[in-house]
């Protein structure tokens, strides 16, 4: 019993067309467009019966090499127009092709070298070298959790510290102007924790706006955190 | 000199160094750094030392050179080469030719969708996004990384191989 399997595998409308017209020996430069109409509908059509499924760029492909097909087979009044447009059209296509050729051939190219140097193994950094380079590897130790759960002891220190009658100050700080303070502190203790960052604030508001600021540097990688016994400590990067 | 350079290249592994990390560790000059790196890639490549020192995309490294990699293959299990696809291939060659180059730039070369390839190449450091286009829509432009000319053997850019058309020497004919 014979099998027959088409393993060639196009990567678009564009390479089925080259292959088709390598396949026909039809000349790119003077492109014969009834053959590589009739060609690829007939794959396509061959494709349908096999039951692939067939994507949508080639279908839509197809419809514009029909169309311009049958454009060509409408009776000609107005022949100038007519016959500029199709040289055009087909230009057009020819000029996509050879782009595409041209990418193609590069590629392969390319996958050569790709799998020349994937012959050549090097070492991992060693270990200790690695400790030296990045300190930034220590940058968080903790969960988010032990975040939220210092978060948590602020707040509630917070609302012990203030009496439950106070005449409330209605100013919002912004993010950017907390950020202003909170990397001035930062300039002056190179270390500080989160309690002591918040020892100014006078609302919950502030504290919160001061948990963004810290996780907005920690996304600068402006500073390391580390949670130790539910206490947020945040350390200056030196060289931020 | 050159015992402390092969010593720091052999330290560094497959992170490399930058000529720039070189000639400022032993205080010389960039370019006596440059000819005494080249004298010793080529010294490393004829002799019959098992590794090399290589350049791609601006990093010196010791690699292995091909002849061991049978061998290495069959002592870790682990070493396996890596496949890229036709596709991912095409784009990656469309976008090193012509980056930087919006997706639907790619999309119209290739005449089919590359969404998922994009996003395959970013997540492998083959590509990296560098902004919005100006144009209307702003769409995200690409560009290939350094470890693209690592993977592919190229110190920069303009080792690729010449196309055997000059596409965008054919469009001013054309219009």
């Amino acid at each position: 019993m014979i099998f027959t399997v088409n393993t060639e595998v196009f990567e678009g409308p564009l390479d089925l067309m080259l292959h088709l017209i390598k396949s026909n020996k039809l000349d790119l430069f003077d492109l014969d467009m009834n053959v590589l109409t009739t060609q690829y509908f007939n794959y396509i059509t061959t494709l349908k019966h096999q039951n692939v499924e067939i994507a949508s760029e080639f279908l839509s492909e197809l419809a514009s090499l029909l169309e311009y097909k049958s454009k060509k087979l409408l009776p000609k009044e107005t022949v100038e127009i007519t016959s500029e447009y199709e040289v055009d059209e087909r230009e057009k296509l020819v000029q996509r092709l050879l782009e595409y050729q041209n990418y193609k051939e590069a590629s392969m190219q390319l996958e050569q070298a790709f799998s020349a140097r994937q012959l050549l193994l090097s070492k991992p950094l060693s270990e200790e070298s690695q400790n030296y380079i990045n300190e930034s590897s220590e940058l968080i130790t903790g969960t988010p959790y032990d975040l939220m759960k210092a978060m948590q002891k602020v707040i509630k220190r917070q609302s012990i510290l203030r009496p439950d009658t106070t005449t409330l100050n209605v100013k919002e700080v912004s993010l950017e102007e907390r950020a202003k303070t909170v990397e001035l502190t930062l300039q002056q203790q190179n270390t500080i924790t989160f309690d002591r960052l918040c020892e100014d604030c006078i609302n919950l508001g502030m504290v919160v706006v001061t948990f963004l600021v810290i996780l907005d540097f920690m996304k600068n990688q402006k500073i390391f955190v580390e949670v130790i016994d539910d206490k947020i400590l945040i350390k200056r990067k030196n060289y931020a | 000199m050159r015992k402390i350079v092969e010593g720091l290249l052999f330290l560094s592994g497959d992170e490399g160094l930058t000529l720039e990390q070189i000639s400022e560790t032993i205080s010389y000059s960039k370019e006596d750094t440059f000819v005494m790196l080249q004298e010793m890639i080529e010294e490393y490549h004829s002799s019959d030392s098992a590794i090399q020192i290589v350049l791609f995309g601006g990093i010196y490294r010791f690699v292995s050179k091909s002849f061991l990699h049978p061998y290495a293959q069959k002592l870790f299990t682990s070493i396996k080469p890596v496949q890229l696809s036709n596709a991912s291939l095409e784009t990656l060659a469309i976008i090193a030719y012509r980056q930087p180059i919006t997706r639907s730039e790619i999309e119209e070369i290739r005449g089919v969708g590359c969404d998922h390839i994009i996003r395959k190449l970013e997540a492998r450091h083959l590509i990296r996004n560098i902004g919005r286009s100006e144009d209307i829509g702003r769409a995200f432009l690409y560009e290939v990384t350094e470890e693209f000319l690592n993977a592919f053997q190229l110190t920069s850019l303009n080792e690729l191989p010449e196309l055997t058309l000059n596409v965008s020497q054919h469009k001013l004919f054309e219009e």
